[in-house]
């Protein structure tokens, strides 16, 4: 069993009379891809932003490591590097002098350094622009230069706040290929991100959050398991179906409901719909009725926010 | 690597400041044009009880143009909270204390800087017109009273800059320090004319302000025309402490919010 990295006690962050962060407790294991998934204003940069010791908890506290954020933030503060959701350069600067200062910063030695920002610089596909000033620099061009601080620090605890927001879909990959290597050679990434796809190709776990709550935290597969009949298959079948038979398909292990839409087309909610698949043909094929076509669609995150909620997280956003 | 980490937050402020290399040459050009056309102007129009005005006001535009430099530092801080740079700036794996103090050293060697070229000149204009060459002792010693303004100007802003939550608040409180510091200061006119047409009350704040005690420390060397009080360096000694120490507690209390 993997120890925890950064443990958060009842983290606490209010604004006045507003709760950024309720009483959150959340464990983050050494080696994985935690995501923190909410609509925007759920608390997660707020959450990140004390875990780096920017803001001070008006309630718990959070340990990253050994070190409490609250009572060692100096010390805290060596285990991290974060990559801010909007991009922290000034305009004057060059992405070169800008990847040498942090790195500088960081304590990597000058005959590590420039290599190593050559090899960025060419992966997040900045290195012609090296020399140029970010003002002329278009919102994912900066975004880059934030992920890429972060892959020439290479620090034990990656935390990341929505790294391709702005980032077309070839550079998203890229940047998810880059965010897994690091993890790969030893970095615990915590990512903040409100792109379910995102979160789920990413994580090996996800922590859902709202209006600064946890909701519920565990590996995609099992929160989308989770929801009573989230999977769905839908079969066309070559002749029309009895009612009793649909009543033999309801009565199968993990079958939550079965909708005739159709006389020969069946909506059957379930779980684990990779498991039950198979008993569902063989009982046609048994009845003697051809099938036609098979679909099966498993349910996403947004399905398991809206379980957790009872509002997507576009809706979520809007209110 | 407390020194290490405090000469890297320096590297970064002053690469900043020299990416405005043009707009410097340019300020620099104007302070200049202060001195050799306002001052001049001044001269033939103010009381020749008060001596040569040209030669007075000379080391007085070098202390004008420190300040404003030194100051700098403070507008470019608020600029970074208003924009959240600062958030990056505070996850650094360095202490608050050496982000802190690194930041007020840049500003008073960005100050110090910016004056050597007007210092020259003053040197220069001291030595021709009034036939004064001060020692490389002396010279050292208003370097050192000039730096110790410096930090003390650097911490000011910095303390302001960090204590305003808008840019409207910091650019009016700018605004009334540089009002108060000039207009109750040696910088322009000498202490006697301050005390002959302002309540005695200005005239104090005059007599003990660190920017005064620089200008007239400096014009006792460049034009032996007044001795140097003790109270002057102490003067600049507590500036320098109080506003370091201000803007040291400001950045490592107030901007972790």
């Amino acid at each position: 069993m993997p120890k925890p990295i950064i443990r958060i006690v009842n983290l606490t962050k209010k604004f006045g009379n507003l709760t950024a962060v309720d009483h959150l407790n959340l464990e983050i294991e050494e080696g994985e891809i935690l995501g923190l998934l909410g609509p925007n204003g759920a608390g997660k940069t707020t959450t990140l932003l004390m875990l780096t010791t920017v803001l001070r908890p008006t309630e718990g506290t959070a340990f990253v490591g050994p070190y409490d954020v609250t009572q060692e933030p100096d010390k805290a503060r060596t285990l991290v590097g974060m990559a801010f959701q909007d991009p922290k350069v000034l305009w004057v600067s060059t992405p070169w002098d800008i990847l040498n200062w942090h790195a500088k910063v960081c304590g990597i030695p000058s005959n590590e350094r420039e290599k190593r920002l050559r090899w960025v610089l060419e992966e997040v596909g900045l290195w012609n622009e090296r020399r140029k000033s970010v003002h002329t620099f278009s919102g994912g061009m900066r975004k880059r230069i934030e992920v890429a601080k972060i892959l020439v620090q290479r620090p034990k605890i990656a935390i990341i706040d929505e790294p391709t927001t702005q980032i077309d879909i070839v550079g998203k990959h890229r940047i998810w290929n880059m965010i897994r290597s690091l993890r790969d050679e030893g970095s615990t990434i915590l990512l903040a991100t409100n792109e379910l796809y995102e979160a789920d190709v990413l994580s090996d776990r996800v922590a859902i959050i709202h209006r600064g709550k946890l909701l519920v935290c565990d590996n995609p597969k099992k929160l989308k398991d989770s929801i009573p009949g989230g999977d769905v298959i839908e079969v066309v079948l070559g002749k029309d179906v009895s009612k009793k038979c649909l009543e033999e398909v309801e009565r199968m292990n993990r079958v939550v409901d079965v909708l005739s839409t159709k006389p020969n087309h069946l909506k059957i909610y379930l779980n684990k719909a990779e498991e039950v698949l198979p008993q569902i043909t063989e009982f046609f094929l048994k009845m003697r009725i051809p099938i036609k076509s098979v679909q099966m669609s498993e349910p996403t995150l947004d399905d398991v926010f809206a379980h957790y909620t009872g509002l997507t997280i576009e809706e979520a956003e809007k209110r | 690597m407390a020194v290490k980490a405090i000469l890297y937050i320096m590297e970064r402020d002053l690469r900043y400041f020299f990416r405005y290399k043009w707009w410097l040459a340019g300020m620099v050009s104007m302070n200049l044009a202060d001195l050799f056309i306002m001052a001049v102007v001044y001269t033939r129009m103010v009381d020749p009880k008060i001596g040569n005005y040209f030669l007075f006001f000379s080391p007085g535009i070098t202390i004008t143009a420190l300040f404003a430099a030194a100051f700098m530092i403070g507008r470019e801080i608020n600029r970074e909270i208003r924009r959240e740079i600062s958030h990056y700036m505070l996850s650094l794996p360095i202490k608050r204390w050496e982000l802190a103090f690194g930041r007020v050293l840049a500003g008073a060697v960005r100050g110090i800087i910016y004056m050597i070229p007007l210092l020259l000149t003053t040197l220069a204009v001291t030595a021709l017109l009034a036939g004064n060459v001060p020692s490389a002792l002396e010279i050292l010693t208003i370097i050192l009273a000039l730096f110790l303004i410096s930090i003390g100007t650097s911490g000011l802003s910095i303390t302001i800059a960090v204590s305003t939550t808008s840019f409207e608040k910091y650019v009016t409180t700018r605004g009334v320090v540089y009002y108060v510091l000039f207009f109750c200061s040696t910088v322009f006119y000498p202490l006697k004319f301050i005390e002959s047409v302002m309540p005695q009350a200005f005239a104090l704040i005059a007599k003990y302000n660190p920017l005064s005690c620089g200008a007239d420390l400096a014009r006792s060397f460049l034009l032996r025309n007044q001795s140097i009080e003790l109270f002057m360096p102490l003067d600049l000694m507590v500036f320098a402490l109080i506003f370091a120490s201000a803007a040291l507690f400001a950045y490592m209390k107030i901007m972790q919010k």
